[in-house]
């Protein structure tokens, strides 16, 4: 079972490592860190703070955009030109499937933000600034954050189409990040309803830790284990209910 | 019944209406079973529902109605789909990806042992030897469909599903195709043929059944489906004709006895008389409204 969804995650990690995707992202991440890395040059007061907020920020925007650049196309895609068909026809189940796409859009993801922290660890040391010891945790913690979104990914993708599938998780990904007071002032006439749907919907402002990072406030470690596990859970569940769709659907 | 490869019956599928379109029977009450080690035959016009059925088969659609069991077992079943090999209609693989790699992961997924020597043998087997490295983007269609061949026989299956294996092949690997086809039979696999060749239907297998409109119109074995029932073929010849003027004419059977004596009567010499036998076409014709 376990063997099956590892060697097709292997076959999706080398089928995104070969389309073009990947060269638009890479070209992504180095204009990235080059922009970030000019901060100095504007001789601006806590240099390190400003690198380490513009840094971090690009993290949490890169998991974002990572997450629907890779995963809103590749089960429309598998459909449209039917490549899903000799899949799951034979020697893949639908969970299979599913985790094997996960699992191989994951480590490219994973992979992109760690060359990305790594470059701004690399920044902050030309610079002569020290690297904080938090900015590795954190860095996990937002790959965490860019797994959840890629499940949301694909739970849009099983029922709507990739125009569609970029907006809805941008909003999913906005509203996410509201309190609970910015959420209900949405529609206030409903505040029962509005704070009930808050607590449902994924509470994505746990992973918001530049800040703390970029101004040396310290994160205890019990913060980092707390908010990974709640992010590993909720896309546990994002991947449960995808699979659940993905069950319901014909594959004409 | 565990034993028996394939029963369908009374499967229905429909495909249901969204955003103002009207729902649409592909299928209707359709029954039929495939039996071990047989050739069975799948036939339809265009839009006979014929790869509908086919993906009801494989667990890609969920039937509206009625059920597919293979060996007693549901589609979506992983020991089910460890038996068959399936080859698609037009079928696409990521295209950046060799034949080679695509044995290994599918061999892996299957858990199989998959070795180079091996691979290279099936590819051999289908007509891909020295084809292995070359990446997918630059094969034909036959080509494409030949390695969708070798996908569906690394396994050794216990039941192949073709789906119009050879739309896209020249006639020299139709027959390379047939010729595998019966290899499969004898090694002891049941085989499930849709095709549009008449023509390789009647070469090849044992049974057949036409769909047309959704509904399953004509189901049997080769020899009753072309055998037009309570007709024959009655050859004679005039006294002191030569051979070249034989007469042959189609008899019903009430009708055989009384013009046979009167053939007799005029003193012609009768050959022959024997059952009349259809092509597939025709009864493929006849079975879907055209002619004859």
């Amino acid at each position: 079972m376990m063997r099956t969804v590892f060697t097709f995650a292997g076959m999706t990690l080398r089928s995104l490592l070969r389309r073009r995707t990947i060269y638009g992202i890479s070209i992504v991440i180095m204009l990235a860190l080059f922009g970030i890395g000019q901060i100095p040059s504007f001789g601006v007061e806590g240099e390190s703070t400003f690198i380490l907020d513009f840094g971090l920020f690009g993290l949490e925007l890169g998991a974002l955009l990572l997450a629907i650049g890779l995963a809103s196309n590749i089960y429309p895609r598998d459909r449209e030109q039917k490549t899903a068909m000799p899949l799951l026809a034979v020697p893949l189940s639908r969970g299979q499937y599913l985790i094997g796409r996960f699992l191989g859009a994951a480590l490219v993801q994973a992979a992109a933000l760690l060359v990305s922290c790594i470059g701004l660890m690399l920044i902050l040391v030309i610079h002569g600034h020290a690297v904080p010891g938090d900015l590795i945790p954190a860095t996990a913690l937002l790959i965490i954050e860019g797994w959840f979104l890629l499940a949301v990914v694909f739970f849009f993708s099983f029922w709507t189409s990739p125009p569609l599938n970029a907006p809805m998780t941008l909003l999913l990904f906005i509203v996410s990040q509201m309190s609970v007071v910015q959420f209900v002032s949405l529609y206030p006439q409903a505040p029962g309803l509005m704070r009930t749907l808050r607590l449902i919907l994924p509470h994505m402002d746990v992973f918001r830790i530049k800040d703390p990072i970029a101004h040396g406030m310290g994160i205890p470690d019990v913060y980092f284990l707390l908010a990974g596990l709640y992010g590993l859970a909720y896309m546990a569940f994002m991947l449960s209910v995808a699979l659940a769709v993905f069950r319901t659907r014909d594959l004409k | 019944m565990k034993d028996r490869p394939l029963e369908v019956s009374g499967l229905t599928k429909v495909y249901r209406k969204s955003l103002g379109m009207k729902s649409f029977t592909a299928v209707s009450s359709i029954s039929f079973n495939l039996n071990p080690g047989e050739i069975m035959g799948f036939l339809g016009p265009n839009g006979a529902g014929k790869t509908t059925t086919i993906k009801c088969m494989l667990g890609l659609l969920k039937p509206s109605g009625g059920s597919v069991s293979l060996w007693g077992l549901r589609p979506a079943s992983s020991r089910v789909r460890s038996r068959i090999g399936y080859v698609p209609e037009n079928p696409d693989y990521e295209d950046s990806f060799t034949p080679m790699e695509f044995l290994a992961m599918f061999a892996s997924m299957r858990g199989l042992d998959a070795g180079k020597p091996g691979m290279n043998a099936l590819l051999d087997r289908v007509g891909l030897n020295g084809w292995g490295t070359t990446r997918i983007r630059n094969f034909s269609k036959g080509m494409r469909q030949r390695l969708s061949l070798a996908l569906a026989l690394q396994s050794k299956p216990d039941m192949l599903i073709m789906d119009e294996p050879t739309g896209g092949l020249d006639p020299i690997a139709r027959k390379e195709f047939r010729d595998i086809i019966l290899e499969e039979r004898a090694r002891g696999a049941s085989i499930f043929l849709s095709s549009h060749l008449l023509s390789e239907v009647e070469t090849v297998c044992d049974r057949a059944v036409i769909l047309f409109r959704g509904r399953n119109v004509r189901e049997g074995s080769l020899v009753d489906l072309l055998t037009r029932e309570d007709s024959y073929l009655v050859s004679h010849i005039p006294p002191g004709g030569a051979a070249g003027a034989m007469i042959e004419e189609t008899v019903s059977g009430p009708a055989l006895q009384a013009r046979i004596d009167s053939i007799r009567a005029a003193g012609n010499s009768i050959i022959e008389v024997r059952q009349d036998i259809r092509s597939l076409e025709e009864v493929f014709l006849s079975a879907t409204g055209g002619n004859p």
